[in-house]
């Protein structure tokens, strides 16, 4: 009785170690991470952007988020490259190296070195003025580390192309299909995160929480109009956007459902960014669910 | 094993980083094992992203800078008393939220001991030059959506909260201003009882 249970134990522990194995090591092609790689950097040229406008008055000498902000709001072990810019000029240097990092990221000009450097400056960034910062910065964060994880910059990159490899695939890696099963986690994770978060509240249950949303004067479109006059769309939008999120972080683990709720993803989560005012949000979002969608290639 | 800790890692990260709060085990196993290496790299992240819980602090907050004290009035034109909003009126950008999110940080620090009063110092010390005066009102106004039954019924602006913050001999100096609601004079309903003849 005693040896049929520790068989089984043993093979229990051989099945996990081997799923364990396929999902975070099996090699993966570069050309889905390539493409997050791009839509990253792109998002993070944008996210850039927005910052760019008050760079100084939040940053600079005498700017809002002065050295005693940052003792009284800064967690202990929080630390930014940026503290060490002093003058305007400086706190510019940093910022515009950070945006050249971003943009090769994009492009995919000297990948291996530029990923972790652009994870390192967008760190620093939001470390700078935790206040700031919102869910598409911290999505953005997760994003760039798992790129600095894999290979992005063996497809559909500069770095391809000087290799003299641009018509040719290159060779799949382990560090490819590590750097997806993050991004599948997390997207998961945050999903699961939003829904349940959002179901503390009674608007989510009521079913109002979509009106909320649209009656805030930051939101780009407009729909009070139409939830006011319809109570039952109010409803159906709100409980959507929960039912999405809860179908996106299981979806993503059955392969059956994780084409579908993947691919739908592209589209949902730009919609509900733009129903709750966090258009970037949701950007970052549909990125992740396109690190989510499989390949062609056997299932992982 | 790396992937393992890291998995770890962001569950308790998630976990004890919610609006509701976290338990002491989780909070301190997070602190002590995984603040120290998940911080820097920003990913002690809770993810808890709610969108709205239809109250008045999720509603949008915006920052209004005016001189405390107004110039005097030039002739046949009134006193000077412009205001400055941040984000501007009908600002739906990224950089318009990056106010938004100051400004709610600003109320809500309010709360704790060691913050409070840091913020509303610093943004009107930050934006004297703006203003151009040193003595400045520093005002967060929140735009409160009205509830789905009276869904017709337009916003309204609730002051969030009010500090004069000015530079005197080098000095910053933070004075709470009460809410106008509490400084308004008196009025008596009784009508006037007709004597005096």
């Amino acid at each position: 009785m005693a040896d049929r249970f520790g068989t089984s134990i043993v093979a229990l522990g051989a099945a996990l170690s081997t799923t364990w194995n396929r999902f975070w090591f099996t090699p993966a092609p570069a050309r889905r991470l390539a493409v997050v790689r791009s839509l990253a950097g792109g998002l993070g040229l944008l996210l850039a952007w927005s910052w760019a406008g008050d760079l100084i008055a939040w940053f600079g000498p005498d700017g809002i988020v002065s050295p005693e902000v940052l003792t009284a709001w800064r967690s202990p072990t929080g630390l930014s490259l940026l503290d060490a810019a002093r003058s305007s000029a400086a706190v510019w240097a940093f910022f515009l190296l950070g945006v050249v990092l971003l943009g090769m990221l994009a492009v995919g000009a000297w990948t291996p070195l530029v990923a972790p450097l652009a994870a390192c400056f967008w760190a620093s960034l939001l470390h700078r003025g935790p206040m700031l910062v919102g869910p598409a910065d911290d999505i953005l964060a997760v994003m760039l580390w798992c790129l600095a994880l894999g290979r992005p910059g063996d497809a559909l990159a500069v770095d391809r192309w000087r290799a003299g490899g641009a018509g040719r695939a290159a060779a799949p890696s382990w560090r490819n299909g590590l750097a997806l099963g993050l991004l599948r986690v997390h997207a998961a994770v945050i999903a699961a995160a939003a829904a349940v978060a959002q179901l503390k509240a009674d608007v989510w249950w009521n079913g109002t929480a979509a009106w909320f949303l649209a009656a805030r004067e930051s939101t780009r479109v407009d729909l009070t109009g139409l939830l006011a006059g319809s109570e039952i769309i109010t409803n159906v939008v709100t409980h959507a956007i929960v039912l999405f999120e809860i179908a996106f972080a299981a979806g993503v683990w059955n392969r059956w459902t994780r084409p579908v709720v993947a691919r739908a993803g592209l589209v949902v989560w730009p919609l509900i960014g733009l129903v709750a005012g966090e258009l970037m949000w949701g950007a970052a979002m549909a990125i992740l669910a396109w690190a989510c969608v499989p390949d062609e290639a056997p299932e992982r | 094993m790396l992937l393992v800790v890291y998995l770890v890692g962001l569950g308790l990260c998630v976990a004890a980083n919610t609006a509701s709060g976290t338990s002491r085990v989780v909070g301190t196993l997070k602190d002590r094992l995984f603040a120290p290496w998940m911080v820097p790299l920003w990913l002690d992240l809770g993810h808890d992203t709610r969108l709205t819980y239809g109250l008045p602090e999720d509603a949008d907050h915006h920052v209004e800078i005016r001189r405390a004290v107004s110039p005097p009035a030039r002739p046949g034109k009134g006193p000077a008393t412009a205001v400055l909003r941040f984000p501007a009126t009908g600002d739906h950008s990224e950089r318009g939220a990056r106010w938004r999110r100051l400004a709610v940080a600003t109320v809500r620090a309010e709360e704790d001991a060691e913050q409070a009063g840091v913020l509303p110092a610093a943004i009107g010390a930050g934006l004297f030059r703006a203003a151009g005066d040193d003595d400045l009102e520093v005002r967060i106004v929140r735009r409160v959506a009205p509830d789905y039954e009276s869904a017709r019924s337009p916003r309204r602006d609730e002051t969030a909260l009010k500090v004069r913050v000015r530079r005197l001999a080098g000095e910053l100096q933070l004075i709470p201003l009460p809410p106008a609601e509490e400084v308004a004079p008196l009025v008596d309903p009784a009508p006037p009882t007709g004597g005096g003849k």
